[in-house]
């Protein structure tokens, strides 16, 4: 099955999932629909937003006119809807609003996309990133309680080190996953602070 | 001149940004207007800084041929170290299992780059101003860090020169690096100056660096989409005119030329 295909199987007629902070149902008819699961009461008073343009600007700031870098924040916006009788289409849309997050979801499921271990993303690094692999384990489980999990709705599925395994995610019965198989900038970005604070702790300038 | 690729994907390659807004849109922009040429079967975009991500987008893609186009102005650490690295690429061509990626140059060298840059030029200045009376400023980032940065930048220059355009000078500068953007009173005496900048987006540095360095803005503004004032051309300093342009890289053109990068990869790498 291509990935329309997939979406059809997870979105048979007349049924609903969580995606996210999406509701997306499908009608007997067969036509999809998104929307924020907040909106669920108001469904018909919602804007109509049929555009891909138009659905990355509903992602790209939240209720506040705040940039939204990271599409997984759970600060997505609502009062709108969007709604085709294409699966291919339907999920072009959901790429706007969690980019490549479905893909991700089959994928790894399927057993065709291994997660990357955060040792392995943070050794990889170069430019002004190359220092973020020295982390301690300590300051790892700090990014993934304090960057990770308090900012983003993904489910992690990566372990810090090949030698600590973590165990698989399992499909939900009301929702699609939404998952992360690889630390992200943000995550990157974390380890660099915390290894240049610690650096500067332990090497503080001398003084005259 | 379009492609025929029907059963290839297009992955257009951003930087993309975590603070500026704007920084991905021209990337998307160019995506929508090739998707809806029907020359692939599929495009997508990528970024550094934001999604879908370098290391999110492959299980997106689904067909067994991609074509992957940076979106980058030159050639360089991105190009041939932090892209290659991050998508798992080696060489010109790459075979993951059943898929082909064909790795093309980036869009800021290819050589219709130079009649762009001649195009804002002219789009951007009056009626009525003479051009012989005018100086040409294409502007980059520079970093004394690396000295092949400003390369892309007086390669253009130079291409310009030789086109013969009546400016009365063609001249580059930089942020970073001299001669820098922020003397251009003193780097030419033309009574009109038009600064075309050389960047892929109008973010963080040609639409909030670059016109403080100009005089344009006493300090930073907000992002250009978060904005409510709009710039308008021209500025008079004294007896000095200056028209400063939106990023090279916003122009619609743009599209075309991500196309050609792939048309001169099948001409020039396809093995």
């Amino acid at each position: 099955m291509n990935l329309a295909e997939e979406l059809e199987a997870l979105l048979p007629a007349n049924e609903s999932r969580f995606f996210g902070e999406l509701h997306l149902s499908r009608d007997g008819n067969g036509v999809f629909m998104a929307c924020h699961r907040a909106d669920l009461e108001m469904s018909e008073t919602l804007t109509p937003v049929e555009s891909l343009a138009g659905l990355r600007e509903i992602a790209k700031f939240d209720a506040n006119k705040e940039y939204r870098p990271l599409k997984t924040a759970p600060t997505l916006k609502g009062g709108w809807k969007t709604s085709t009788d294409s699966a291919a289409e339907f999920l072009k849309r959901l790429d706007c609003i969690y980019p490549g997050v479905f893909a991700t979801w089959i994928a790894y499921h399927r057993g065709t996309h291994h997660p990357t271990p955060l040792r392995d993303t943070l050794d990889r690094q170069t430019g002004m990133y190359r220092f973020a692999g020295s982390i301690t384990d300590q300051m790892a489980n700090q990014i993934m309680r304090d960057t990770c999990s308090a900012g983003c709705l993904r489910k992690i599925a990566w372990p810090i080190s090949n030698e600590a395994p973590v165990s698989r995610l399992k499909p939900g019965m009301k929702s699609i996953p939404v998952i992360c198989t690889e630390a992200c900038t943000f995550a990157v970005s974390e380890a660099r602070k915390l290894v240049k604070e610690a650096y500067d702790k332990a090497n503080p300038p001398a003084e005259n | 001149m379009p492609v025929s690729k029907p059963d290839s994907a297009l992955l257009i390659l951003g930087h993309g940004s975590t603070e500026n807004p704007d920084s991905a849109q021209p990337s998307w922009e160019h995506a929508d207007a090739i998707a809806a040429t029907g020359q692939f079967r599929s495009v997508h975009c990528a970024f550094w800084k934001e999604e879908p991500s370098f290391r999110q987008v492959w299980p997106m893609i689904e067909e067994a041929e991609v074509y992957v186009v940076p979106n980058f102005i030159s050639e360089g650490y991105f190009t041939r170290q932090v892209l290659p690295r991050e998508l798992e690429l080696e060489g010109h061509t790459t075979r993951h299992g059943n898929r082909t990626v064909h790795y093309c140059d980036p869009v800021g060298i290819h050589a219709t780059m130079t009649d762009l840059l001649i195009k804002r030029a002219y789009e951007i200045i009056d009626e009525g101003v003479k051009i012989e009376e005018t100086a040409l400023i294409i502007v980059g980032h520079g970093t004394n860090l690396n000295k092949k940065s400003t390369e892309a930048i007086t390669d253009q220059v130079e291409a310009i020169k030789k086109k013969g355009e009546p400016f009365a000078e063609v001249l580059d500068a930089y942020m970073e690096e001299a001669p820098f953007i922020a003397d251009w009173r003193t780097l030419t005496d033309a009574p009109t100056v038009v600064v075309v900048p050389f960047f892929i987006a109008d973010a963080l540095h040609s639409y909030q660096d670059i016109p403080v360095l100009l005089g344009i803005e006493k300090e930073i503004t907000e992002a250009a989409s978060q904005r409510e004032v709009f710039r308008q051309n021209p500025y008079h300093f004294g007896d000095r005119t200056l028209y400063y342009s939106s990023a090279i890289g916003t122009d619609p053109s743009l599209a075309q030329v991500i196309i050609d990068q792939v048309a001169y990869f099948d001409e020039h790498y396809l093995s």
